[in-house]
C-alpha cells in the first residue's frame, strides 16, 4: 500500500510517497496554485504516481498540510460573518486585551475585527460564573436577529455567550434555532469550538472558525472530487496545528484547527525521525523564504502551546509551540543611514524574490549572499531546473553594501550570513531558555529549503554539538504528514480548587470528554486501528493566573494524589520551585483522542559506492575573512555512501536543499539517509 | 586566492557587521533574563502583565541593552545603576554582591512598588558590566492595599522605602533583609518568591554576559559596546537633524487636578527644540509639586521623555545610553515634573501619560508629516474593587488599568480601546473577574460618541459597568481628563471625556470625580467607568461620506453627534448611502 503526504506552501507544493511494503521514498515538488490549492495537489499526485509507476488504486492514504484557512484570514477572504453575543459585550471582539500591537510604533494598528460592529448583535441572556441562568434567551427575539443578519448578507454566524464553557445550553438553543430558521448559514458555537474561559480568546477563535468555514468546505469539496477523479479510493486527511490528522468532516466543522498546520508537520516529522535514530532532545530549525521556525522536542515529544495569533487574531487551540522569526532566504540585507547592516525582517518573498532568481528582485537577500559566497550553487538550483545569476547578485552586493562600507564583496556577503546566523541563533536560545533547557544536550534538526544551509553556522554560534539533516529537507513537512496519527483535542474549563469533593467533579468532566472522544474515534472516517485517550489537567497554585499542563495516566477516583505530586514536580521542573502546602487549582481538563495509523518504516534510500563517486565538482567557497576562498568538494546527496565519514568544508546538494559542512565539522550519512554533522570543540 | 582584508567601514574604526552580530548576542542576554523573570516569578503582575524590565550596563554604568514591555521603565534601570554608583565607591563593589533599591529620591527609582536588583559582573578583578532588573511588586505596604493611593500626601504613606542596599554579599543572600521587605507587604509570600527570582535572573544574565566576554575578549567586548553606543547616538542625531528647525514648539496638557479631588487644574508644559544638535525638552511652566501622588520623579520623567523620542523619531532605535546622550531634559525643581522628597509619587503614571501627550503634541509640527498623530486619551485610568468575600470572609483586591481611545493619525483612524504611551497592560477578562471576585460585570463596551471627529476619527474609549455582590464593597478609582477631551490635530475635533458614574440609568444616578480614594457601595449598586476617546485628525469636512456612513451603521456615534461634528450635508449624504445599501441588500 502506498501512502502520500502533501504540504502546500506559498511557492511550492511538496509530496512524499512511501510504500508500506518497503522500497525507496519518493519526493516530488510542483509550483503551488494559490487561487485553488487543490489543483496543484491533485496534479502533483498524478505526476508522482506516473513517475513512479504506481497505480492510484494502490494508494491507501493521502494526508495534507494546508494553509488555506490561515491565508483566508491573512488576505481577509472569508465570508461576511455575524456574531450573536451576550447583552453588553458586543465589543469584546474589538477591545481584545486592550493592548496595542507595537509599543513604540504608532503606524502599526490592531487588525480590524472579522465581524463588523453592526453585525455583532446582542442577545438578552446571561449565565453566572457557575453556569446558572440569570436570564434565558428569548428565542422569538433571537429569531428576528438571525433573520436580520441573514438578510444583511451574512453567510456564517458565530455564537459566543459569557460562561458558556460552564453551561452550553443557551448557545445550543440559539444554534438549533439558527439551523432551523436559516439552515443555509454556517454556524460556530463557542462552547463547541473551545470550551475554555476567557471570553475574548474563545469568541475570537469561534468567529475565525465561522469566517473561514464556508470557503474551507468548498475547498475540501474540490479536493475530494479531484482526488477521487484521479482514481484514488481514499478520502484525504488534513493536518491540524496540534500535530495530527483529521478527517474531512471534522475539518468542515472546525477549520480553525488547521491554522498553522504546515510548520507543525515538520516538528512532528522531526520527532518521528529522531525516534528512529535515537535522538530525543531536538531543536527543529526550519528555514524558508521569509521566516525561520524554531521548536523544541524533549523526551521525544514536541512542546505545545494553547494560543497563537493568526494575522493578529487570537486562536485558542492546543498547538505545537513554534517560535517564528522574520529571517529566511528572502530576507533583505540593507545598510541604514547610520551605517549599520540589517538583515530582515523585510523579505523579498517569492516575488520579486532574490536578485539572482531573475524574477525582478533588486534588493540584496540572504540567498544572494549565499550564492555569491558559493555556498549555494551559483549556476542553478532544484537539480538544475532553476537557473540563477551570480553576477547580478555580486554587482548588487558591491554597490549596495560592500562599497559603502569600504569592504570586499565577499566580506559583505559573509557579513550578511553572519548577521542572519546571529539572528536565528537568538531565536534558538530563546526557545530553549523558555523551556528551561541547556542547549548543549540538543541536536539541531535542519530542514526547509534553507535550514541545512545555515545549520552549521548556527550550531557554532549557539554551542550545539550535533546537526541532523533529513533526506530532502525541503519536503520534511510533507513527510511529517506521513508520520502522524489521527487525533483530536477536547477541553473544558473547570476552575476548581482541588480536594476530594471537586476531584469527583473533575472525574465527571473527564467522563464527558471521554464520551465525546470515543464518539469521534468511532466515526466512519476514522480507520480501524489502535485508539487511545490521554488526559491532561491544566493546573496552578492558588493565587497564580498562569497554569501548566500536567499529563495524567488516568482521570479516575483514586488518582488525586498522583496528580498532586505530578503537579508539584512539573512546577519545580518548569519554574525551579514548588509550594507543597499550597492549594492547587485545576483550570482546564483536556483530552486527546488518538488513532494510531500504520506508517511503515523509513526505507534506506539508494546508496552510492564511495565519496569520490558522490563528488560532482569542487567549488570555490568563501568561508569568512580568516579562511578566505577554499576549494570545497560538492557532493550529490543521493550518491553519498552510508556510514562513510567526511570532513568539512563540504557541501551536499539535493533537489530540495543544500547542506553546508564547515571546517572542523564531520559528516556522515546514516542508514535512513539522514546526514549527521558533529562539531569538534 | 588572496586573503581578503576587512577594511574599515566608511566610518573610521566602526565594524558594521561585528556590531550587528554583537547586538543580537546582547539581545540574547536580555531575552534570557526576561524569559527567566517571566517563567519563574509568582505574581501575575510580573508573570502575566510583564510589569518588569531587564538591562545590561557596561562597567562604567552606561546602559547597553534593555528588554522591556513597559516604556515607563525605560529610564528607571539607568536610575538604579546611577544610584548604586553614587552610594558605593567602585572599590566597595565586589564579586558576588547584588544590590536592591526602590526609592525615587534616594535610589533612582520611580515609585516604591518597582523594586530593582542590580548585580555587578566581574571578569577576574575587573568590573566589566552590571545586570539589572526591575519588577513591579503588587504590595510594598503603605496606607492602602496595592501601595498606590492617589491621595497619599507623602511618600511615607506609600510603603517601604529602600535606599541602595546589599541584598547579596559574596554570593550569600541576605535573608534578614528579604524578611524585612516581606513583612512590610500585605502579600509576603509573593515578595519572597519574586525577589529571589530577581536575584536569580541577574545571576543568569551575569553568566551569559561572562560567556560573551570569554568569547570576544574584554577588549572586543568593550570595542563593540563603544560601536553600539556610538551607532545609536549617530542614528538618533540623524533623526534630530531631520526635525524642522526654528523656535521651540510648545504644547500644554492640563491635568484635571493635582491628584486630590478639590485641586485646581495643573498644566504640563512641553517645549521642544534643537540646540547645538541636541534635542531639548523643556518643561518649564509646568505646575507646582502636586499634593496628591501624581508627581513625576526624575527617572519617571526620563522614561516618559525617552519613550516619546523613540516613538516619534525612530521606534526601532535601541534603548541605550547612546540614545540618551543626545536628549536634554529641563525640569525646574519643586514642580510636578521634578518633585522634592517627600512628595508622593505612587500614581505617577497618570501624569506621565498626560506628559507624554504634551511632548507628543509639542513634537507634531517638527516631525515628518507622514507620521503625525492627534492626542490620545493619554490617561491611565485604574479602578480597584476590594472587600471581604461573603462566602469565607477572605480579603480580595480586583484591579485593572483601562484602555481608551488612540489619537487619529494622518493615515487612519485612531485605535479603539487600547493602552497608550508608557503602558500596555492586559485587561481582566470578564469571565476571570467574575470567577475570582464577588463582582458582576453588566457591560464591557466601547463608548459611543467618544471618538473625536476628523478626516480620520479618534479611537473610542472603553466603559465597564460593575455591580457589587456584597455590601461594603470598596471602590478606589483614579483617572483624568474628566474636564476636557483629547484635542484633535490639524482641524480634528476633540475626543469625549472620561466619566465615572454610580448607579447609572437609575433614579440614584450620581456622577463621581476622577479620583476616588474610598467609596463603599452596597449589594446591587453599580459603577460605570468610562474612559476618554482620542482626538480626531484633520478637517472633519474631508472625511469620506462612506466612512461617516460606516460609523453611523456601526453606532460609533449618534446621528446628533455626527451632525455636530461633520455637518448636516455630509451626514445627510451618509444616511442616504445607508438607506440605499439597505434597499440593495433587501432586494
Amino acid at each position: 500500500m502506498y501512502r502520500i503526504g502533501v504540504d502546500v506552501g506559498g511557492t511550492f507544493t511538496d509530496f512524499v510517497m512511501v510504500n508500506t511494503e518497503g522500497g525507496p521514498t519518493a519526493f516530488h515538488k510542483v509550483p503551488s496554485t494559490p487561487d485553488d490549492p487543490s489543483r496543484a495537489i491533485a496534479s502533483g499526485i498524478v505526476e508522482m504516481l506516473t513517475l513512479n509507476a504506481v497505480s492510484p488504486e494502490d494508494v491507501g492514504y493521502v494526508g495534507h498540510g494546508t494553509t488555506v484557512a490561515t491565508n483566508m484570514v491573512i488576505e481577509r477572504r472569508g465570508v461576511p460573518t455575524g456574531l450573536l453575543t451576550t447583552k453588553g459585550f458586543r465589543d469584546v471582539l474589538a477591545i481584545g486585551r486592550q493592548t496595542r500591537p507595537s509599543l513604540f510604533d504608532w503606524s502599526v494598528r490592531k487588525p480590524t475585527e472579522l465581524v463588523e460592529r453592526h453585525r455583532r448583535v446582542e442577545v438578552d441572556e446571561r449565565l453566572d460564573k457557575s453556569g446558572t441562568t440569570l436570564a434565558a434567551p428569548d428565542l422569538a427575539a433571537v429569531e428576528k436577529l438571525v433573520v436580520q443578519l441573514r438578510d444583511s448578507g451574512v453567510k456564517a454566524v458565530a455564537v459566543g455567550f459569557l460562561h458558556s464553557y460552564r453551561n452550553p445550553e443557551h448557545e445550543r438553543a440559539v444554534r438549533d434555532l439558527i439551523k432551523r430558521v436559516a439552515p443555509e448559514l454556517y454556524v460556530s458555537v463557542s462552547s463547541e469550538v473551545v470550551a475554555e474561559f476567557r471570553e475574548y480568546e474563545r469568541f475570537s477563535t469561534t468567529v475565525l472558525n465561522a469566517y473561514v468555514g464556508p470557503h474551507t468546505q468548498k475547498y475540501l469539496h474540490r479536493l475530494r472530487e479531484k482526488i477521487a477523479s484521479s482514481g484514488i479510493k481514499v478520502e484525504p486527511l488534513t493536518f491540524h496545528s496540534n500535530g495530527g490528522l483529521l478527517p474531512v468532516q471534522t475539518v468542515e466543522e472546525l477549520p480553525v484547527l488547521t491554522c498553522l498546520s504546515g510548520p507543525a508537520a515538520g516538528v512532528i516529522g522531526s520527532a518521528r525521525i529522531g525516534a528512529e535514530i535515537g535522538e530525543s532532545e531536538i531543536i527543529t530549525f526550519d528555514v524558508g523564504g521569509t521566516s525561520t521556525d524554531v521548536s523544541l522536542i524533549t523526551g521525544g515529544r514536541a512542546q505545545f502551546t494553547s494560543s497563537r495569533l493568526v494575522a493578529g487574531h487570537p486562536v485558542r487551540m492546543p498547538m505545537v509551540d513554534i517560535h517564528v522569526i522574520g529571517a529566511g532566504g528572502g530576507s533583505i540585507a540593507r545598510l541604514d543611514d547610520a551605517g549599520a547592516l540589517k538583515v530582515g525582517p523585510t523579505s523579498a518573498g517569492a516575488m520579486p524574490g532574490p536578485i539572482s532568481y531573475l524574477r525582478g528582485g533588486t534588493e540584496v537577500t540572504l540567498t544572494d549572499a549565499n550564492i555569491v559566497l558559493g555556498r549555494l550553487n551559483p549556476v542553478a538550483l532544484l537539480e538544475g531546473r532553476m537557473k540563477v545569476d551570480r553576477g547580478l547578485a555580486y554587482a548588487a552586493i558591491r554597490s549596495q553594501i560592500a562599497d559603502p562600507l569600504g569592504i570586499s564583496v565577499e566580506d559583505a556577503a559573509h557579513g550578511v550570513v553572519s548577521i542572519a546566523t546571529a539572528n536565528m541563533s537568538r531565536a534558538i536560545r530563546s526557545v530553549s531558555i523558555e523551556h528551561g533547557h541547556d542547549l548543549a544536550g540538543f541536536t539541531l534538526f535542519a530542514f526547509g529549503g534553507a535550514g541545512p544551509l545555515h545549520a552549521a553556522d548556527v550550531a557554532e554560534e549557539c554551542g550545539l554539538n550535533k546537526i541532523v539533516v533529513p533526506q530532502e529537507p525541503g519536503t520534511l513537512c510533507a513527510r511529517g504528514v506521513l508520520l502522524s496519527d489521527l487525533s483530536r483535542d477536547y477541553v473544558r474549563t473547570a476552575l476548581v480548587r482541588v480536594n476530594g469533593e471537586s476531584w469527583a467533579e473533575l472525574v465527571a468532566l473527564g467522563a464527558e470528554l471521554s464520551a465525546a472522544g470515543r464518539a469521534w474515534l468511532a466515526t466512519e472516517a476514522i480507520p480501524d486501528a489502535a485508539k487511545e485517550l490521554h488526559f491532561t489537567l491544566d493546573a496552578r497554585y492558588r493565587g497564580q493566573s498562569h497554569y501548566i499542563p500536567v499529563p495524567l495516566d488516568t482521570l479516575s477516583d483514586g488518582a488525586l494524589d498522583a496528580f498532586a505530586s505530578s503537579f508539584h514536580r512539573a512546577h519545580a521542573d518548569q519554574f525551579g520551585y514548588s509550594l507543597e502546602g499550597r492549594d492547587i487549582e485545576v483550570v482546564n481538563v483536556r483530552l486527546k483522542a488518538v488513532c494510531h495509523v500504520r506508517k511503515g518504516e523509513s526505507a534506506a534510500p539508494a546508496q552510492g559506492s564511495s565519496l569520490d563517486a558522490a563528488r560532482i565538482e569542487t567549488r570555490q567557497v568563501y568561508l569568512g575573512p580568516e579562511r578566505g576562498w577554499v576549494h570545497t568538494p560538492i557532493y550529490r546527496r543521493a550518491l553519498l555512501p552510508a556510514g562513510v565519514p567526511f570532513e568539512g568544508p563540504a557541501i551536499v546538494e539535493e533537489m530540495s536543499g543544500t547542506t553546508v559542512v564547515l571546517p572542523r565539522q564531520n559528516a556522515e550519512v546514516d542508514g535512513f539517509g539522514n546526514i549527521h554533522i558533529t562539531l569538534q570543540r | 586566492m588572496t586573503m581578503p582584508n576587512r577594511a574599515a567601514g566608511s566610518i573610521a574604526g566602526f565594524d558594521a557587521i561585528a556590531m550587528e552580530v554583537f547586538a543580537n548576542r546582547l539581545l540574547s542576554i536580555t531575552e534570557t533574563m526576561a524569559i527567566n523573570m517571566m517563567r519563574s516569578s509568582f505574581s501575575a503582575q510580573i508573570k502575566e502583565r510583564r510589569d518588569f524590565s531587564v538591562g545590561l550596563f557596561d562597567g562604567k554604568g552606561r546602559l547597553v541593552a534593555q528588554g522591556t514591555h513597559i516604556p515607563v521603565h525605560l529610564g528607571s534601570l539607568m536610575g538604579v545603576v546611577e544610584g548604586l554608583l553614587k552610594r558605593y565607591p567602585r572599590e566597595e563593589i565586589r564579586p558576588g554582591d547584588a544590590f536592591i533599591s526602590n526609592d525615587p529620591y534616594a535610589a533612582g527609582g520611580t515609585h516604591l512598588p518597582d523594586i530593582a536588583v542590580g548585580t555587578p559582573v566581574f571578569q577576574g578583578d575587573e568590573l566589566i558590566a552590571f545586570v539589572v532588573n526591575i519588577g513591579h511588586h503588587t504590595d510594598v505596604g503603605g496606607a492602602v492595599p496595592g501601595s498606590t493611593s492617589p491621595t497619599a500626601r507623602s511618600i511615607f504613606e506609600e510603603g517601604l522605602r529602600l535606599p541602595v542596599m546589599r541584598v547579596c554579599r559574596e554570593g550569600e543572600v541576605d535573608e534578614d533583609l528579604l524578611n524585612l521587605i516581606a513583612l512590610n507587604s500585605r502579600l509576603p509570600e509573593e515578595r519572597l518568591l519574586d525577589l529571589r527570582v530577581q536575584i536569580a535572573t541577574n545571576a543568569r544574565g551575569s553568566d551569559a554576559a561572562l560567556e560573551l566576554v570569554r568569547r570576544m575578549g574584554v577588549d572586543g567586548f568593550k570595542a563593540r559596546i563603544h560601536d553600539l553606543l556610538a551607532y545609536t547616538k549617530r542614528r538618533l542625531d540623524l533623526r534630530i537633524a531631520g526635525l524642522a528647525a526654528g523656535a521651540p514648539s510648545r504644547f500644554t496638557a492640563w491635568l484635571d487636578d493635582d491628584g486630590l479631588p478639590d485641586g485646581e487644574m495643573v498644566p504640563l508644559c512641553a517645549a521642544v527644540s534643537v540646540e547645538d544638535g541636541k534635542l531639548v525638552i523643556d518643561l518649564t511652566g509646568s505646575g507646582p509639586e502636586a499634593r496628591g501622588a501624581i508627581n513625576i520623579a526624575e527617572n519617571a520623567l526620563r522614561a516618559t521623555a525617552y519613550y516619546c523620542v523613540k516613538a516619534l523619531l525612530d521606534p526601532e532605535l535601541m534603548a541605550n545610553s547612546g540614545m540618551m546622550d543626545s536628549i536634554v531634559l529641563r525640569a525646574p525643581e519643586g514642580t510636578i515634573v521634578n518633585p522634592r522628597s517627600p512628595a508622593p509619587v505612587g500614581s505617577r503614571t497618570i501624569a506621565c501619560q498626560r506628559l507624554a501627550g504634551a511632548i507628543f503634541g509639542a513634537f507634531q509640527p517638527l516631525v515628518d508629516p507622514d507620521t503625525r498623530i492627534a492626542s490620545a486619551y493619554d490617561v491611565l485610568p485604574s479602578f480597584g474593587f476590594s472587600g471581604h468575600r461573603p462566602e469565607n470572609g477572605s480579603f480580595y483586591i480586583c484591579g485593572e488599568t483601562v484602555g481608551g481611545g488612540g489619537g487619529g493619525r494622518c493615515d487612519g483612524d485612531g485605535m479603539d480601546g487600547v493602552h497608550v504611551h508608557v503602558t500596555n497592560s492586559l485587561n481582566l477578562p470578564t469571565e476571570a473577574m467574575e470567577n475570582e471576585f464577588p463582582l458582576h460585570v453588566e457591560e464591557y463596551t466601547l463608548v459611543r460618541d467618544s471618538a473625536g471627529c476628523g478626516r480620520w476619527r479618534g479611537g473610542m474609549g472603553i466603559a465597564r459597568t460593575v455591580r457589587a455582590l456584597h455590601d461594603r464593597t470598596n471602590l478606589e478609582a483614579r483617572s483624568d481628563r474628566h474636564k476636557a477631551g483629547a484635542p484633535g490635530a490639524e482641524g480634528g475635533g476633540h475626543g469625549g471625556v472620561g466619566r465615572v458614574t454610580r448607579n447609572p440609568g437609575t433614579g440614584r444616578e450620581q456622577a463621581l470625580p476622577s479620583k476616588i480614594a474610598q467609596l463603599l457601595i452596597d449589594t446591587g449598586e453599580t459603577v460605570r467607568i468610562a474612559t476618554p476617546g482620542g482626538g480626531g485628525f484633520g478637517n472633519p469636512a474631508e472625511r469620506p461620506v462612506a466612512l461617516i456612513a460606516t460609523d453611523l451603521l456601526n453606532d460609533i456615534m449618534t446621528e446628533e453627534h455626527a451632525r455636530a461634528g461633520y455637518g448636516d450635508a455630509l451626514v445627510d449624504q451618509a444616511l442616504t448611502l445607508l438607506r440605499e445599501g439597505r434597499r440593495k441588500s433587501a432586494a
